[in-house]
C-alpha cells in the first residue's frame, strides 16, 4: 500500500517538532523552581492518589510519545518558536544564580538588565529569560550548571521518501515515534539523576528563601562558554534517533558537582573572637547598685561594675576576651538552626523536603488528557517566575532575623555540600540585618555566559569579622543587657559581685568577681552566660592569693553540697551559701579542679567576705 | 530479533537495603520498557539521595513489590550468597500443539540481571547474632564506615541507573512493536535465582537456548 510521502513526511515534521516541546517541558519541568512546585501542590492538594481519577478543573494533559506529564508554564512560554520552525537547535542554560547577601535595591538595575536582554536577543536572535528582572541586576553571580542542546541534523541534499512503497519511509514515523518515546524516557530519567535536580528539589523544598536559585534560558542559538565553565563541564550525549532525513539529537553539558557553588551554614561554624562582645568597656553603660559603694581609684572600678564573669582588670593578667566567644557562638549556632531548621541529612544534605523515615510519592493525580497526536498548545496565563520568587521574598519579610552576619557568611571550602546562608529578601532588606557582607559580585555582561570565579567565591563566602560587628554587636548587646537586668534582680548576689572592686583592694578577701547571670531568659542563654562566668571565676581562682589566714580565722564551719551539674549554679541564689570550713577551703583554693568547685569556694569568698563586713561594721 | 542482555553492577547492599535498591532498578527498568501511555510517578528513596520513575501502574508496583518480598525470603533462606534477579521481556509465540509441549513459546528479546552481593543480617526476631555480619559495635568507626558504605552503595547505584539509561538508549532495534498502548507494553517476568543454585548458571544457558539466538552480553 503506498504511502503519501507528503503525509508521512508532515507526520514526521509534527513528530519532531512535538519532540522539541516534550523535551523543553520535561527539562524545565524539573529545573524551573516554584512554578513546579505549584502545579505540584496543587494537584497533591486536590487530587487523591489514584492516578486516574481526572477533574474538570485541570488542564488535559500532553499524551505525546505516551508521555502524560502535567502543565510546564514555562515550557509553554517558550516553546512557540520550535512550534513555528523546528530546524533551528533549542538551547536551554540552566543557570545557578547566587544573590549577594547584603544585596541593595538602589544598586540594582533595572536598566542593565533591560540592556542584557536587548544586547542578548541581538547576538541571539531568539532568547527567553527567566527571572531575569530580580536575578538580571548587578551583583548577583551566575554560573551555568546544564546546557541542553535539542536539535535536528537534517541530512543536506537529504534524501525526501519519492516513494511511499518503501519500507523504511512507510515506516520512518511510526519508528521515529518509538525511538522518540524511548528517548524521552531516558531524557526523564536523566534529568532526575543530574546534580542540577538536586538545587531543584532544594529550592522547592520549603518556602526558605535561598541565596542561590535557578533560572532558565532558552535560545536557538549556542552561546559559547567560557574556557573554564566548558572544561568543568562533562557531557552526556543520548543516542541519536535517526530518520531518513535527518537525526535527532540531545546533548547535555553539566556540572558534575555544583556543591561547591551553593553552601548553605548548616553546620556551626567555627568559634570566632568577637571584640566588643558583652564586658567590653566599650559596651552598654554599666548599672551600678546603689547599696554598694564603687571604688573611684580602681581603673577596674567599670568593669567590675558589671556583673559578669569577663570583665577582668588588667592587673588579673586574663584576657577576657577568650572567654566570651564559644558561648555567643553556640547559641547563636543554634538559633541558626531555629531559624532555618536545618535538618541536613546528607547533603549532605539531600533533599531537605525528604523526611527520612518516609518516602515521597509525589506524583499522584492526573487529569484529563487529549489524544495524541491533536496537541494545540496554549499557553497558561501564569504570571512570570521572578514576581512569584518576589513574593516569596516580600513574605519572608515579616520572619524576624536572628543570625548575625558574620557566622553566616563563613562558607568553609571543606564543607562541600553546604549551602549559602539565606539572604534579606529583594526589596525589604534592613541594612541592620543583613547578613554577610560580600565585598563584590560578578557583574553580568549582556549576553555573556556568566561564571562564578574561584576567586569571587571566596570573596563572597568570606566574612569580613570588622565589618560584621555592628550587627553582631547589636545583638549580643541586648542579650547581655538582659543578663545584667535579670542578674540584678536578685539582690542576694547583687551585693557580693558589685563589690569585687573593694575585694581587689583587699587581698585577704576575694571572693571572685565572677558573674552568675541570674534570671536569664532562655536556658541556652543560661548556660552561657554560666560557662563564661565559671570560666573566669577559675582564671582568677587560679591567680588568687590563698586565703588560709582569713579562713582560719572563721567560726562557722559547714558542709557545701556539692552540686551535681556546674550549670545548677544559677540556683544558688536560692538558697543562703554557708561558709565553708577551712580544711576544706584551703583544700580547694590550693587545687581546683572542676566548676562546682570553683563555684563551691566563691561561696566560701563570700562568706568570709559577709563576715569581715559584719565585723568592721560592729567595730 | 536479539535478546539482548545486560548485565548491570553487582551491588553489595544491606539486608535493609534490598527493598529501595530492587525497587529503583526494577522501575527504571520498566519505565523505559512501558512504552505505552504512563503518568510518571516520582520517588524518593529514603536511604540515598536519588529520585527514581514509576510508570504509575498500581498493579505493576504490586507486582514488583512481591517479588521484592520474594527475593527477601530467599535471601534469608540462603544466606551468605549472591543473589540475581532476572527481569526479562518477552513475547509469546504461537502455539504449537506438539507431543512435548502446550506451553506457550516464550521469546525473550531481552533480559536485565540485577545482581545483588547481600551482607546477611537476621531479622529481629530472629536474634541470632553469630550468624550475622553486622557490625554491633559502637563508636565513630562504625558510624563513619556506615556511611561510606552507604556512599559506595549509592555512587554504584547511580552508575547502575546510568547504565541502565545507556543500554536503552544504545539498543533500540532489537524491541518488538508495541502491543499495548497502556502501561507496561511487553510481557514480563521476573526470576530470582542465587549463586548457590545447581541451576544458577544453567537458567541463563536455558534461556539461551529458549531463545535461538546468540546471546549478545551488553
Amino acid at each position: 500500500m503506498a504511502v503519501n510521502p507528503h503525509s508521512e513526511l508532515a507526520k514526521m515534521e509534527q513528530i519532531i517538532t512535538e519532540f522539541f516541546a516534550k523535551s523543553l517541558h520535561i527539562i524545565l519541568e524539573s529545573r524551573c523552581p516554584f512554578v513546579s512546585s505549584r502545579n505540584y501542590n496543587s494537584e497533591r492538594l486536590y487530587s487523591p492518589s489514584s492516578s486516574t481519577s481526572s477533574f474538570s478543573n485541570m488542564r488535559p494533559r500532553d499524551k505525546w510519545f505516551n508521555l502524560a506529564l502535567r502543565d510546564c508554564p514555562a515550557a509553554l512560554e517558550n516553546i512557540d518558536f520550535w512550534r513555528q520552525s523546528n530546524l533551528e537547535p533549542m538551547v536551554v542554560d540552566v543557570v545557578l544564580v547566587q544573590r549577594p547577601v547584603n544585596w541593595d535595591s538602589a544598586r540594582s538595575s533595572p536598566k542593565v538588565a533591560l540592556e542584557r536582554n536587548l544586547s542578548s536577543k541581538d547576538r541571539f536572535p531568539v532568547v527567553w529569560r527567566s527571572d531575569s528582572d530580580e536575578f538580571g541586576c548587578d551583583g548577583y553571580s551566575e554560573k551555568i550548571i546544564e546546557r541542553w542542546i535539542v536539535r535536528y541534523d537534517s541530512k543536506k541534499g537529504g534524501k525526501e521518501s519519492s516513494s511511499g512503497n518503501k519500507r523504511p519511509n512507510s515506516t520512518s514515523s511510526h519508528a521515529l515515534y518509538k525511538k522518540s518515546i524511548l528517548l524521552l524516557r531516558s531524557l526523564y530519567v536523566t534529568v532526575r539523576l543530574l546534580p542540577a535536580y538536586k538545587i531543584f528539589r532544594e529550592i522547592n523544598s520549603s518556602g526558605q528563601i535561598r541565596s542561590f536559585s535557578l533560572i532558565h534560558r532558552v535560545s536557538s542559538s549556542v552561546e559559547p562558554l567560557t574556557r573554564r565553565d566548558g572544561a568543568e563541564m562533562q557531557p552526556f550525549t543520548f543516542t541519536p534517533v535517526d530518520t531518513s532525513n535527518g537525526k535527532l539529537c540531545v546533548l547535555l553539558l553539566y556540572l558534575p558537582s555544583i556543591s561547591d557553588t551553593t553552601s548553605e551554614s548548616s553546620t556551626p561554624m567555627s568559634p570566632q573572637f568577637i571584640p566588643d562582645y558583652v564586658g567590653s568597656p566599650l559596651a552598654d553603660p554599666l548599672k551600678r547598685l546603689p547599696s554598694l559603694p564603687m571604688p573611684q581609684h580602681s581603673p577596674s572600678s567599670s568593669p567590675f561594675g558589671r556583673r559578669h564573669s569577663w570583665s577582668y582588670d588588667a592587673s588579673h593578667a586574663s584576657p577576657p576576651s577568650a572567654l566570651p566567644s564559644p558561648s555567643p557562638t553556640y547559641s547563636e549556632s543554634r538559633t541558626l538552626h531555629a531559624k532555618y531548621g536545618i535538618h541536613r541529612p546528607p547533603i549532605s544534605p539531600r533533599h531537605p523536603s525528604l523526611e527520612p523515615a518516609q518516602a515521597h510519592l509525589k506524583d499522584t493525580g492526573y487529569d484529563e488528557y487529549w489524544p495524541s497526536p491533536n496537541f494545540s498548545p496554549s499557553p497558561s496565563p501564569s504570571p512570570p517566575v521572578g514576581s512569584n520568587m518576589l513574593k516569596v521574598f516580600l513574605r519572608s519579610d515579616s520572619a524576624p532575623v536572628h543570625i548575625p552576619a558574620s557566622r553566616l557568611g563563613d562558607a568553609p571550602s571543606s564543607s562541600n555540600k553546604t549551602f549559602l546562608p539565606f539572604s534579606p529578601p529583594l526589596r525589604a532588606i534592613k541594612p541592620s540585618l543583613s547578613l554577610v557582607e560580600r565585598s563584590s559580585s560578578i557583574p553580568t555582561s549582556a549576553g555573556k555566559p556568566l561564571s562564578l570565579r574561584e576567586e569571587e567565591i571566596a570573596r563572597m563566602s568570606g566574612v569580613k569579622i570588622s565589618s560584621n560587628s555592628s550587627p553582631h554587636k547589636s545583638y549580643s548587646r541586648s542579650f547581655s543587657r538582659l543578663s545584667f537586668e535579670d542578674s540584678f534582680d536578685d539582690s542576694e548576689f547583687s551585693g557580693p559581685f558589685v563589690v569585687d572592686d573593694d575585694d581587689l583592694m583587699d587581698p585577704g578577701s576575694r571572693p571572685g568577681s565572677s558573674d552568675r547571670s541570674g534570671n536569664l531568659g532562655t536556658p541556652h542563654e543560661r548556660i552561657k552566660s554560666q560557662d563564661a562566668a565559671v570560666g573566669a571565676l577559675v582564671q582568677m581562682l587560679k591567680k588568687a592569693p590563698p586565703l588560709q589566714q582569713d579562713l582560719h580565722r572563721s567560726q562557722h564551719a559547714c558542709k557545701t553540697p556539692r552540686p551535681e551539674n556546674p550549670f545548677n549554679q544559677i540556683q544558688i541564689h536560692d538558697h543562703h551559701p554557708p561558709l565553708a570550713s577551712s580544711n576544706m577551703s584551703s583544700s580547694r583554693v590550693s587545687g581546683i579542679k572542676t566548676t562546682s568547685d570553683a563555684l563551691d569556694e566563691l561561696k566560701v569568698y563570700m562568706d568570709v567576705k559577709l563576715m569581715l563586713l559584719r565585723q568592721s561594721g560592729k567595730s | 530479533m536479539n535478546c539482548e542482555v545486560c548485565q548491570l553492577k553487582e551491588l553489595d547492599v544491606e539486608y535493609f537495603e534490598i527493598r529501595e535498591v530492587l525497587r529503583c532498578i526494577l522501575h527504571t527498568i520498566f519505565f523505559h520498557r512501558a512504552l505505552g501511555l504512563v503518568r510518571p510517578k516520582d520517588v524518593d528513596l529514603t536511604l540515598f539521595e536519588i529520585t527514581y520513575v514509576q510508570c504509575g501502574d498500581a498493579e505493576l508496583e504490586k507486582k514488583v513489590d512481591d517479588k521484592i518480598d520474594q527475593f527477601i525470603d530467599r535471601v534469608e533462606k540462603h544466606p551468605n550468597k549472591k543473589n540475581q534477579i532476572c527481569l526479562s521481556f518477552f513475547e509469546v509465540k504461537n502455539k504449537q500443539a506438539t507431543w512435548f509441549t502446550h506451553k506457550v513459546e516464550h521469546l525473550y528479546w531481552e533480559q536485565w540481571y540485577i545482581n545483588l552481593n547481600v551482607a546477611h543480617h537476621p531479622k529481629p526476631h530472629s536474634g541470632k547474632s553469630h550468624h550475622s555480619k553486622l557490625v554491633l559495635d559502637p563508636g565513630e568507626s562504625a558510624s563513619d564506615e556506615g556511611n561510606a558504605r552507604r556512599a559506595t552503595l549509592e555512587s554504584s547505584l547511580h552508575e547502575v541507573l546510568f547504565q541502565i539509561i545507556k543500554f536503552v538508549n544504545e539498543k533500540k532495534d532489537h524491541i518488538p512493536p508495541i502491543p499495548n498502548m497502556e502501561g507496561v507494553s511487553f510481557p514480563y517476568e521476573i526470576t530470582i535465582s542465587s549463586s548457590s543454585d545447581s541451576a544458577f548458571g544453567m537458567d541463563m544457558f536455558k534461556r539461551m537456548l529458549q531463545t535461538g539466538h546468540p546471546t549478545m552480553l551488553s
